[in-house]
């Protein structure tokens, strides 16, 4: 197991080097840099003074020059500044990333306590007025734009109770209460697509399961049926889910950008969009580096799981 | 709902600049930027006293866009001037109306060569720190308005006078020297924007990007980017009896719903609209409506440049001009609200043209006219042309898409080409377009709308290079150096005549703004710079 861990941390590494590589030369492919931004419409600055601000930023030199000054200092714990701010990108990824990290564990959470029960009821109750209902709910859930299910949340809550989550974010460890208030309906809005999924994926191998010979011969053996259901045939199920729920992350990471402008959270999406549109380089960078550890990371913990739900599976 | 065209008015009167250089003393008028020379400006509003102003309570105004850092110096984002206004101050300021009052410096007197101006501060003034203001802390603001430190960028210089340096007279007295006649100095100084008085040594003491250390009626207790602004009130602001709110938070919400969302929530006590979302608050007797004209306008581009194109030739451009019908632009995409606009904006003091001029003379929508002249110049069958404009606000594409149809009727074939902001700004610099289909903002100064047709700016040689008005030229190299507003007026309204013919730019329409706050809001208004100042200044809360 721990050469297999090894080994998926080193495989890692040109991954992450390729993803820097590809995004370092995607955001200079844009046009404009970081100064046409910093003029807006203004005109009257000159080449001169524009090329001054790009010394100042350290955007001078090619870009090989420009990639490898940046990846000597990444690789030495030094992220740069924000050209817009001149805040250490290290200090807006700390404060930015447990915010995001937050909004996508709780619409995991969401999407599985709810999909997996939904998923085995669909399944167990196959052709009934539940599995129906269900699969016309994933269906719709799939559908649904997650900025469109927040904004309409956002006016609904403000219409009928006259009520929106508080808009100052509140660690969890000061105020769970007030934390938790903020998160629902942003982390319900980013869920929704990945509880369908989940529960469709669900159900799918669950009746794929029910119908195989050895749950068939634990109901001949008197085994009871809840505990088929439970022990059996959702364990077994859970391989290919948990896969889906690993690649989830990636998503609802992406859909969280969206999600925490609607909401006004400061997180990791809300920072990386405006970086892009601000040319914002350095934040970029990091912060997209940041986004592809984490999803690395988590499909990696996905693979550890499989051992634990399958033993047979081995990881050497 | 109260549908107010921002009609409260500030219970103080301001001088007008006449007035303000009377009390100063001075004889040689110094030119400054929408100083009044006839009144106020035409966006006037009415006075009405209600109530006396509440003192205490906390209110949260949200933002539509975040303001990125509140650096004193050197940003160019209108959005980082509504961070931290209520921090600083300048030596003068405007009133709503625009006209000129003294504010840390009590009086000024302009040295007989105008090419120097002694400010008298105002004694006992004190920062946010508790130390006391004198002209050293000027003379470093200006240094550090030449030279301002990251994030500020040094490609916003182009929008400052010509300042030499700040001269220590005695601790109360300080002397702004000029490289050459400036008329721009006490429009750039009022505007603020780029011309906060701060502490000597600011950016030694705090990070001067997430902090503020002013003068202002607000205390900033720090800045968190894509978040908020938190401010208390200054106990010590040098004006009595203001600010009237205890606190205040900016936060940043750039989803629209969202704002709606949150003041139908009591979440904000307000926030800016587009003119759709302030029509749902139209029957809520909780919300107030505010609408006004802003600088804001829209205008119409053209590269007069490289290989010859249909545009080039002035009869064609005049046809454009003629072709449009701004009135049809108001109709269909601002619901008939908004006014025409030359290439000075309705209501920015004495110097744009009146909308009288602009309905019945230079933008008067007239097809006949416009095909006579397209078929003098050659042009009957029409030709093909890009139009770029800003993907976001839709409002452009929307612009964009009325006048593409209406030039059909003179056989221009628009193409549309919506660009992300940053892409937009990146070709519009450096003339990499056809049309553009753009806006612009507030300036300190008349000159700030009038330099894009000095040769001698990059903006130009990167537009038109190819046009050449001598008499244009002449026009707006002198009203920036002739600094009695009287004088300075006639040569810009002719500067401007002469350019409605010649059409280098259109000007299209000015677009209202609209803000919606709740009912215990008070004193609130549409401030015609863009920027939040009734926030700052006059507003107070009922409970």
């Amino acid at each position: 197991m721990t050469g297999y861990v090894l080994r998926r941390f080193l495989a890692t590494i040109p991954i992450l080097i390729g993803i820097s590589i590809v995004i370092f030369f995607m955001v200079r492919l844009l046009p404009g840099d970081i100064v046409d931004v910093l003029l807006g419409g203004d005109q009257s600055a000159t080449e001169e003074q524009k090329q001054q601000t790009r010394e100042q930023l350290g955007l001078t030199g090619s870009y090989p020059e420009q990639y490898w000054r940046w990846a000597s200092s990444f690789l030495q714990g030094d992220f740069g500044f924000s050209y817009r701010n001149t805040q250490p990108v290290s200090e807006i990824l700390t404060n930015a990333l447990p915010i995001t990290l937050e909004l996508v564990i709780l619409g995991l959470l969401i999407a599985v306590v709810f999909g997996v029960p939904l998923g085995v009821l669909s399944a167990v109750k196959r052709d009934s007025a539940h599995d129906y209902v269900a699969r016309v709910g994933g269906l719709i859930g799939v559908s649904i734009p997650n900025f469109w299910l927040a904004t309409l949340l956002l006016l609904f809550t403000s219409r009928v109770f006259g009520w929106v989550p508080p808009l100052t974010y509140v660690p969890i460890y000061e105020d769970p209460i007030e934390n938790l208030s903020q998160f629902i309906l942003p982390a319900l809005s980013i869920s929704v697509f990945t509880l369908a999924i989940v529960m469709r994926m669900v159900r799918a191998t669950m009746l794929e399961v029910l119908g195989q010979d050895y749950v068939r011969t634990a109901r001949a053996k008197g085994v009871k049926r809840k505990v088929v259901i439970s022990r059996h045939a959702l364990r077994n199920a859970l391989i290919p889910v948990v896969t889906i729920v690993g690649f989830e992350v990636g998503i609802l990471m992406g859909g969280s950008a969206i999600v925490e402008i609607i909401f006004g959270l400061p997180g990791i999406g809300n920072t990386l969009l405006n970086a892009i549109f601000n040319r914002d380089y350095p934040v970029v960078q990091a912060a997209t580096v940041l986004l592809a550890v984490v999803f690395i990371y988590a499909n990696l913990i996905v693979d550890l799981l499989y051992g634990v739900l399958d033993p047979r599976i081995s990881q050497e | 709902m109260a549908d107010k065209e921002t009609t409260e008015s500030m219970a103080d009167g301001g001088l007008t600049r006449r007035d303000a250089l009377v009390k100063a003393g001075v004889v040689a008028a110094g030119a400054v930027a929408a100083g009044s020379v006839a009144g106020a400006a035409t966006a006037a509003p009415k006075r009405r006293i209600a109530q006396a102003p509440r003192r205490g309570g906390r209110m949260t105004f949200a933002l539509e866009q975040d303001p990125v850092h509140v650096a004193p110096f050197g940003a160019i984002l209108t959005s980082n001037h509504w961070g931290k206004q209520a921090a600083y101050d300048s030596l003068v300021e405007w009133d709503r109306n625009l006209n000129l009052k003294p504010a840390l410096a009590e009086s000024w007197r302009i040295s007989a060569d105008q090419k120097s101006i002694t400010f008298n501060l105002r004694k006992g003034v004190r920062f946010h720190n508790g130390k006391e203001l004198d002209a050293g802390d000027v003379k470093y603001s200006v240094e550090k308005m030449l030279a301002p430190p990251l994030p500020g960028s040094v490609a916003t210089l182009g929008q400052i006078p010509s300042f030499d340096g700040v001269d220590v007279v005695s601790k109360y007295v300080a002397r702004l020297r000029l490289k050459a006649r400036d008329a721009r100095v006490f429009g750039f100084l009022a505007w603020g924007r780029y011309s906060p008085i701060v502490p000597a040594g600011l950016y030694d003491q705090i990070n001067a990007s997430r902090g503020a250390i002013g003068t202002g009626p607000y205390r900033m207790l720090g800045f968190d980017p894509n978040d908020k602004v938190e401010y208390v009130r200054n106990t010590r602001f040098w004006k009595q009896g203001l600010p009237y709110m205890e606190a205040m938070t900016l936060k940043t919400l750039p989803d629209e719903q969202s704002r709606i969302a949150a003041l139908r929530a009591g979440a904000i006590d307000g926030a800016t609209l587009s003119s759709d979302g302030a029509n749902s608050f139209r029957n809520d007797s909780g919300f107030t409506v505010l609408r006004g004209g802003t600088a804001a306008f829209r205008e119409l581009q053209f590269t007069i440049k490289g290989d010859p194109k249909p545009w080039h030739d002035i009869r064609v451009r005049q046809a454009v001009n003629l072709a449009i019908n701004r009135q049809a632009i108001l109709n269909t995409v601002y619901s008939g609200n908004g006014n025409y606009s030359g290439i000075v904006p309705p209501g920015y003091g004495p110097w744009p043209l009146t909308q009288a001029e602009l309905k019945t003379k230079y933008q008067k929508f007239d097809l006949v006219k416009a095909r006579a002249l397209m078929r003098a110049a050659g042009q009957t069958r029409g030709f093909s042309v890009k139009l770029s404009t800003f993907s976001t606000p839709l409002e452009f594409q929307q612009i964009a898409a009325v006048i593409k149809s209406q030039l059909k009727a003179i056989n221009i074939e628009v193409e549309i080409v919506a660009q992300e902001p940053g892409t937009f700004a990146a070709n519009n610099g450096i003339g990499n377009f056809e049309w553009d289909l753009t806006a612009r903002g507030m300036r300190g100064d008349v000159d700030g709308y009038m330099n894009e047709y000095n040769p001698a700016i990059p903006a130009y040689r990167a537009w038109y290079p190819n046009w050449k008005n001598v008499k244009v030229w002449r026009l707006v190299g002198n009203g920036k150096i002739i600094l009695d507003p009287a004088k300075r007026l006639p040569v810009y309204k002719q500067a401007q005549i002469l350019l409605q013919s010649e059409l280098p730019q259109i000007g299209i329409v000015q677009v209202n703004k609209y803000q919606v706050v709740r009912k215990r809001v008070q004193g609130m208004y549409v401030a015609f710079s863009d920027f939040n100042t009734g926030l700052r200044d006059t507003v107070w809360l009922s409970s």
